[in-house]
């Protein structure tokens, strides 16, 4: 077991992590609830988001302009699918609609990889004017992007939590969670409700492929199946609470970057989430299980 | 147990009243000449990169038969199936090495050994259905991935994992010594996927598969009609788990060299789409689904074009298949030529004075 100041580093960047995953997962049980599509395109249009702002900064765009940009093509396209394939497949199983979006990811992933290839052993970086400065907590260098990862993470945490508790959208989002037929009954712009669920979706992937693309790698690969990380958050949550998937972020984030040091387990250390997941899914009650399978039945 | 009795007579009589009947002989035919141009016309014909390539589709035909079965007639959604297919290709590759045992013997291990590791896996993910299913399903096999990435493919080392990190000239994996060719280890591939679609079409024709299909419609009505849904959905996922481990046995050999960046995640995300693409209610469906996964990357590799289209055409396939054809190539395919065939030869009763251009 390695000295205790080996893992120092360790917590500061696994909770940047797991911010991040958090506001990912936030994104995706929001979106899943509202719509009953589990977005697993989530990390490619971030990714193509980071991209495309990549591009731009090397044709002389100033920071600013490439970080808004890389929301919008995210938030663009996520929109975009929402509304042309949303109302198609409204009525199909939540599998259906999952399996959906991943076509939506290899459309994506085949475009980045035409668009942006990697073949020639070229490598990428993305990196944010908040890396340079930073201060110290003990022995441990923390930069402004950590900082401004995990606290992202909280803030839209919170903030989704309050816009789903008082606003009128909110509300509306919370009712065709429970039903859409009703909710559309009662006079609510079901499709209208959809299409800003799809919307702020997409602005989180943005959001969260910026972060991610300095924090890790900026690379189509790693962020668009980085999205499984934050899966493994959403699962944990069972799809439903956004409190709960903050929390199994962060102890993703964290536990996989506390492996690091541990020299018997660095190999495995990429399993914590799967292993997590896998774990919480098998230990759930029998009754949760069965209720929830037919609740989407 | 009553309905189900009364399935299996419906069942009966519907091929006993087709059993002569003429488009049945025909059809067996058809597959029986296609078969054997298959086997021994394509050696002939074509270059040793497509019959390299063809092998490759004859192993991916049995994976996609394997998840088709799953998806197609259970309605499980597997999404780790790669996964699965290196279990089995670990296995075969560790007990050649170890072993002299002849490759038939190795190839029915290999598929017995990723049985029990499918089952054991599959004990408790079949607790969760639908969509949750699907994600432990991929869970699973990210785990499986990260652990074969440390403990690599055998390549002729020793103890249990068989592999030696320091070893420079690294043997090859050994083929059947009936089959050390690369034409015919084609055919021997061909005749093994022959035996797997063999095995899931008794599987399907019998008890088994009604049960599957009246699981896939309902579960609950499945239930109340007797049937065993733990046992069926269990004997899916182990039917599945040997096949791919066979198809595992049969990679091995066919490559000569495994590694474990060869097996990523997202490969079974890919062969989800294509099988879909496919069509998962055919068994002709799987071969449409090896083709597009193997046959057309070589095809487009030959022509110098990127693969990145390909990858952009399956996501297409995928929004098209779940939006307007559920069951795939396989079923659309013929469908439509037949609607061509007929509006063109309406077109040509109606114009006779234009003559039968087409």
């Amino acid at each position: 077991m390695p000295p205790w100041s080996d893992f120092e580093p360790f917590i500061v960047s696994g909770l940047a992590l797991g911010g991040v995953y958090a506001l990912s997962g936030v994104g995706l049980v929001v979106l899943y609830r509202a719509t009953g599509v589990l977005y697993l395109a989530f990390g490619a249009v971030g990714a193509m988001g980071a991209l495309t702002a990549w591009s731009l900064g090397q044709a002389g765009a100033p920071g600013w302009l490439t970080w808004l940009v890389c929301i919008a093509v995210a938030a663009a396209i996520t929109l975009a699918y929402g509304v042309l394939f949303g109302p198609a497949l409204a009525k199909r199983d939540p599998l259906v609609k999952a399996v959906a979006t991943i076509g939506l990811t290899l459309v994506l992933y085949g475009l980045m990889d035409l668009l942006w290839t990697t073949s020639g052993g070229e490598v990428r970086s993305l990196t944010l004017p908040s890396d340079n400065g930073g201060f110290s907590v003990g022995q441990v260098q923390v930069n402004w992007t950590q900082v401004i990862a995990l606290g992202a993470g909280v803030v839209l945490t919170v903030g989704t939590g309050l816009f789903l508790r008082y606003t009128k959208l909110g509300t509306a989002m919370r009712a065709m969670a429970n039903d859409r037929e009703i909710t559309a009954t009662l006079g609510v712009p079901v499709r209208r409700v959809e299409a800003a669920a799809w919307l702020g979706c997409g602005v989180l992937a943005g959001i969260a492929g910026l972060l991610l693309a300095d924090l890790v790698a900026l690379d189509a690969t790693t962020l668009t199946f980085l999205v499984i990380s934050s899966l493994a958050a959403v699962l944990i949550a069972r799809l439903r609470s956004i409190t709960v998937t903050f929390v199994a972020a962060i102890v993703v984030g964290l536990l996989h970057d506390l492996l690091t040091p541990i020299t018997s387990l660095t190999n495995y250390r990429d399993m914590t989430p799967f292993v997590l997941a896998a774990v919480a899914l098998l230990v759930m009650p029998r009754s949760q299980v069965m209720a929830q399978s037919r609740e989407e039945a | 147990m009553g309905a189900d009795l009364s399935l299996r007579n419906t069942a009966d009589r519907r091929t006993s009243r087709r059993r002569p009947a003429r488009p049945q002989l025909i059809r067996i035919a058809t597959i029986a000449v296609l078969l054997l141009f298959v086997l021994f016309g394509f050696p002939q014909l074509l270059s040793l990169y497509y019959i390299d390539t063809m092998t490759q589709v004859a192993v991916y035909s049995m994976v996609t038969l394997a998840l088709g079965v799953l998806v197609g007639w259970v309605g499980l959604v597997s999404l780790g199936q790669v996964a699965v297919l290196a279990i089995g290709a670990w296995v075969a590759a560790r007990l050649l090495f170890a072993t002299a045992q002849p490759y038939p013997v190795v190839l029915l291990e290999a598929g017995l050994i990723t049985m029990a590791a499918g089952v054991l896996i599959g004990l408790p993910a079949l607790r969760l259905r639908g969509l949750y299913l699907a994600l432990i399903t991929l869970m699973l096999a990210g785990a499986i991935t990260v652990v074969l990435a440390t403990v690599n493919f055998p390549n002729g080392g020793h103890g249990f994992t068989g592999y030696n990190g320091s070893l420079v000239h690294i043997p090859p994996i050994r083929r059947p010594s009936i089959a050390s060719g690369d034409p015919a280890y084609f055919r021997y591939a061909v005749i093994v996927a022959i035996l797997m679609f063999a095995l899931v079409l008794a599987h399907t024709k019998t008890k088994p598969g009604r049960a599957w299909a009246a699981i896939r419609q309902s579960e609950p009505a499945a239930l109340a009609a007797g049937i065993n849904t733990t046992l069926y959905k269990l004997w899916a996922f182990a039917l599945a788990s040997f096949v791919t481990g066979v198809a595992g046995g049969v990679l091995a050999g066919a490559v000569h060299y495994l590694y474990s960046i060869g097996f990523p995640t997202q490969d079974s995300i890919t062969l989800l789409a294509v099988t879909l693409m496919g069509g998962v209610y055919s068994m002709w469906g799987a071969v449409v689904a090896a083709l597009l996964y193997q046959f057309l990357p070589a095809l487009l590799n030959n022509w110098g074009v990127s693969a990145d289209w390909l990858t952009i055409l399956f996501g297409l396939g995928v929004l098209q298949v779940l939006t307007t054809a559920p069951a795939g190539l396989a079923d659309q395919v013929p469908k439509d030529l037949a609607r061509l065939g007929r509006r063109l030869r309406s077109r040509a009763r109606r114009k006779p004075a234009t003559g039968s251009a087409s």
